[in-house]
């Protein structure tokens, strides 16, 4: 295998123990680069067409609805099927067995002979068996408070209040959503040639975009069959501004570990991306766009709702420091040659809060930014190089690994969890060593403890020794030297995390993942479980642009109320996705919090 | 039963897993099974024939001597699958000086999933001939992947060829060269040739892959060893 070649680009980027780090990874934000950004902006660019193809839905909302998909280069369906489900049955873990909604995204036409093979299928989700034109397999849960709050008020021709929308932030929650051959589905490889979802994720991504319009027009039709003549559409500046919610514990964990070539590209290419734009010369004509945008960040966190105390603090410290760095944006720009120079300077502050500043900055230069959206893939084999000596692996090790050869697997804080998988729908779980059953059945994501076990074996033969000779009398070792031989060669690497240990938070891989999908509105409901939003700010179809949507906002209040009044007779075509309200509003904000 | 790619790698990466072994390398098995089964080769069928055995099997390194571009490994009566690529790396360290090797695994069974490894070599530009006899049909079974090809021209015969292996034994050469397909199948009984095969790769990626029934069975039970039964422990462990 070559070893990855340094380019300029490289060479500034910021260093994988910086990037890597667990709790910088548990700070991420989207950006115009993730992956729901990436589709709206194909989706726009290429004129993809939504209709609405079938509705089969009783007046109790009951039923299936088809959406037909076209893109200029294949069809596709999103079939949806409402099933009745008691309150206490409504469970977002895994091992759930009915939910409000399930569906798939097919590939190709729906006929009667595949609607009836859908029909006893989906709806079962892992229990049931797809045929490999099923693209994704998935399944939500309506926010009951938020579903009732909405259809009774739009029945009675009233917009829902805003206090009730910026508590949840969805219509539906999303528990899974499967792609990549599960349950029968089209393996990924299949979508290798296809320009619509070659890109790992998208289809999934797509699937959830469509659900948050079946979401919006299933609610504007229950509210029609409750109030009939009375009843009101949800005006359009809501609808924008809900998205799709979603459910994610610790199985998404795991992926993070067992892909790490994935994992590589994805935080590489974004580095990249990011590079290029630190290396712009701090530019004073961008300090209103910027500033639009972190004042944006700053609305977008208070009006995040979580129990969760310390992602409220984070949020909290973070609008703190945003409120006062935004205040003296102008003057710092001034003061850095490059972005690079504004960016060093907030090391002070906290990763949230440098974190947000950088997925502004991406926001800011499109014309580069976007050109890495096509390179989320890669190859995912891990090899060795042939003619390597112990003392290679050794020297990559001291060079790429420090952060595992110098943690002690000696302590028993750095051994203090265990992985497994329970029978539970085979879910992954975290249990404590040397006190919960499993032990005997450890999945092997403890990457660390293997890198530092492999470091002391090959410290214990001759240098000169050669690898294949080594791996030959320790074959145990073979896998993790494949690991680190190819991550260490890589421009990121290895998440530089031990999952071992105590203090270890699942979170971090979990928001990092999340933060990539484009998620937003982080809601940590435990350290194992997340809920965020998808979508929210995004266009609606029938606006669809590729304009920007970060850190999505409520409208203001004063829309609101006028939306209400104008909500029946507004059409829905042509609004621009681009709330100028709002901007007028953030900078209301911003000279209110700077007296 | 009609399976994905994706499930067979990850049901056959969790039982490999599962059986706890020092040598063997669960995501390269997973890729042996796989691939094989795609071209309709019964790679299922073999790992679960490799299962019944291992662990039985004494798991632990491999002897090797290489002796004038002959490599001998003694597998001390284990699976190919979970020795063949610290052997192959071993092997190819042996190529810098020479142009062909040959390699004698010794005391091995399970020897179709030697497939997958020889697949990779074959697109980095090795040519592989594997050859071996077996006690059941087909006595003999020869397959070859000239450098760059993606898929081998396979040989089957009713007759066993003693070229000096035991029924238990498999022999690999390597070449920088390509093999003489033409003249080393003449007398097989049976030629599978690497376009029937990528049919049946195209028809599993694009409607499925054939599994027996039972086969997948014992391979989905078998890859329940991994799991840990519930517990309240468990439960509070998703995050409640």
């Amino acid at each position: 295998m070559e070893a990855h070649r340094l380019t300029n680009n490289d060479v500034n980027m910021r260093r994988p123990e910086v990037v890597m780090a667990p709790q910088r990874l548990g700070a991420m934000h989207s950006n115009r680069i993730s992956f729901v950004r990436t589709l709206i902006r194909k989706m726009a660019q290429q004129k993809w067409q939504v209709t609405k193809d079938l509705w089969q839905l009783s007046a109790q909302g009951f039923g299936h609805v088809i959406y037909k998909l076209k893109t200029p280069h294949h069809i596709y369906h999103l079939v949806v099927f409402c099933n009745e489900i008691e309150d206490d049955e409504r469970n977002d873990r895994v091992i759930a067995e009915k939910w409000d909604v399930t569906f798939a995204l097919v590939y190709g036409e729906v006929s009667e002979q595949l609607l009836a093979q859908l029909q006893a299928n989906v709806p079962l989700q892992e229990a049931g068996r797809n045929p490999t034109n099923v693209l994704v397999l998935a399944r939500a849960n309506k926010s009951v408070r938020v579903f009732e709050h909405i259809v009774s008020h739009l029945a009675e021709g009233k917009q829902p209040t805003s206090d009730e929308l910026v508590d949840v932030g969805y219509i539906l929650r999303t528990t899974a959503v499967y792609g990549n051959g599960k349950f029968g589905i089209a393996d990924f490889k299949i979508l290798e040639n296809n320009p619509d979802f070659k890109q790992s994720f998208s289809a999934q991504m797509c699937a959830v975009y469509l659900l948050r319009e079946f979401s919006l027009d299933w609610i504007d039709y229950l509210a029609k069959q409750k109030g009939g003549e009375k009843a009101s559409p949800l005006s359009n500046d809501l609808k924008r501004y809900l998205g799709v919610g979603n459910a994610t514990g610790l199985g998404m964990a795991p992926y993070l570990i067992n892909h790490p070539c994935v994992v590589d590209q994805w935080m590489s290419n974004r580095e990249a991306a990011l590079t290029l734009v630190l290396d712009c010369p701090a530019d004073l004509a961008k300090h209103q766009a910027l500033l639009f945008l972190l004042n944006k960040a700053v609305c977008h966190l208070q009006q995040v709702n979580t129990q969760n105390q310390n992602q409220e603090q984070l949020n909290h410290c973070s609008v703190n420091e945003l409120q006062r760095f935004n205040g003296q944006l102008k003057d710092l720009i001034s003061v850095s040659n490059t972005w690079r120079d504004l960016l060093n300077g907030t090391e002070h502050l906290s990763l949230e809060t440098q974190e947000i500043l950088i997925s502004c900055l991406m926001e800011i230069y499109p014309e580069l930014v976007d050109n890495f959206q096509d390179q989320v893939n890669t190859h995912e084999s891990l090899n060795l190089a042939k003619g390597k000596k112990v003392n290679d692996l050794l020297l990559l090790l001291n060079e790429k690994y420090r952060w595992a050869i110098e943690t002690d697997f000696s302590k028993p804080e750095n051994n203090y969890w265990f992985w497994y998988r329970s029978q539970d729908k085979e879910e992954p779980r975290l249990g404590v060593r040397g006190e919960e059953i499993g032990e005997e059945r450890e999945l092997p994501l403890d990457i660390g403890r293997q890198v530092y076990r492999l470091y002391y074996a090959l410290l214990a033969c001759p240098a000169e020794m050669s690898l294949a000779e080594f791996l030959l009398q320790k074959p145990q070792y073979r896998t993790i030297a494949r690991r680190v031989w190819t991550l260490g060669n890589k421009v990121m690497g290895d998440i530089q995390m031990n999952v071992l240990h105590k203090q270890s938070l699942p979170m971090h891989l979990l928001r990092c993942k999340l933060s990539f999908f484009g998620a937003t509105k982080f809601d940590p409901r435990s350290d194992r479980w997340v809920r965020v939003s998808f979508f929210q700010g995004a266009p609606l179809l029938n606006e669809i642009h590729d304009g920007e949507w970060l850190f999505p906002v409520l409208p203001q209040q004063a829309v609101l109320e006028k939306s209400t009044e104008v909500a029946i007779e507004r059409s829905s075509i042509g609004e621009s996705g681009i709330d100028k309200s709002a901007i007028d509003d953030l900078t209301t904000v911003d000279k209110e919090s700077s007296k | 039963m009609i399976v994905t790619h994706n499930e067979l790698i990850t049901v056959t990466n969790k039982a490999f897993l599962g059986m706890r072994r020092v040598c063997g390398e669960a995501d390269l098995i997973a890729n042996m099974v796989a691939d094989l089964q795609m071209v309709g080769l019964h790679g299922v069928k073999h790992f679960n024939n490799a299962t019944q055995f291992i662990s039985l099997e004494r798991d632990e390194p491999v002897d090797i001597k290489v002796t004038d571009g002959h490599l001998i490994a003694d597998l001390h009566g284990s699976s190919v699958a979970c020795h063949l690529p610290v052997i192959i790396d071993y092997a190819l360290e042996q190529m810098i000086a020479n142009k062909h090797l040959k390699l004698s695994l010794k005391n091995c069974h399970n020897r179709w999933l030697a497939y997958s490894e020889l697949l990779m070599l074959a697109g980095k530009g090795i040519a592989c001939k594997a050859q071996w006899d077996n006690g059941s049909s087909p006595k003999h079974t020869l397959y070859i992947l000239n450098r760059g090809c993606v898929l081998p021209e396979l040989f089957l015969a009713e007759t066993l060829q003693r070229e000096a292996n035991g029924l238990n034994d498999m022999t690999i050469e390597l070449s920088i060269n390509d093999f003489d397909i033409a003249n080393l199948s003449s007398g097989y009984s049976k030629h599978i040739d690497a376009k029937n095969l990528s049919g049946i790769q195209d028809t599993a990626w694009n409607k499925g892959v054939f599994v027996e029934d039972h086969e997948w069975d014992l391979l989905k039970n078998t890859a329940t060893a991994i799991l840990v039964e519930n517990s309240e422990q468990s439960i509070r462990g998703a995050g409640e």
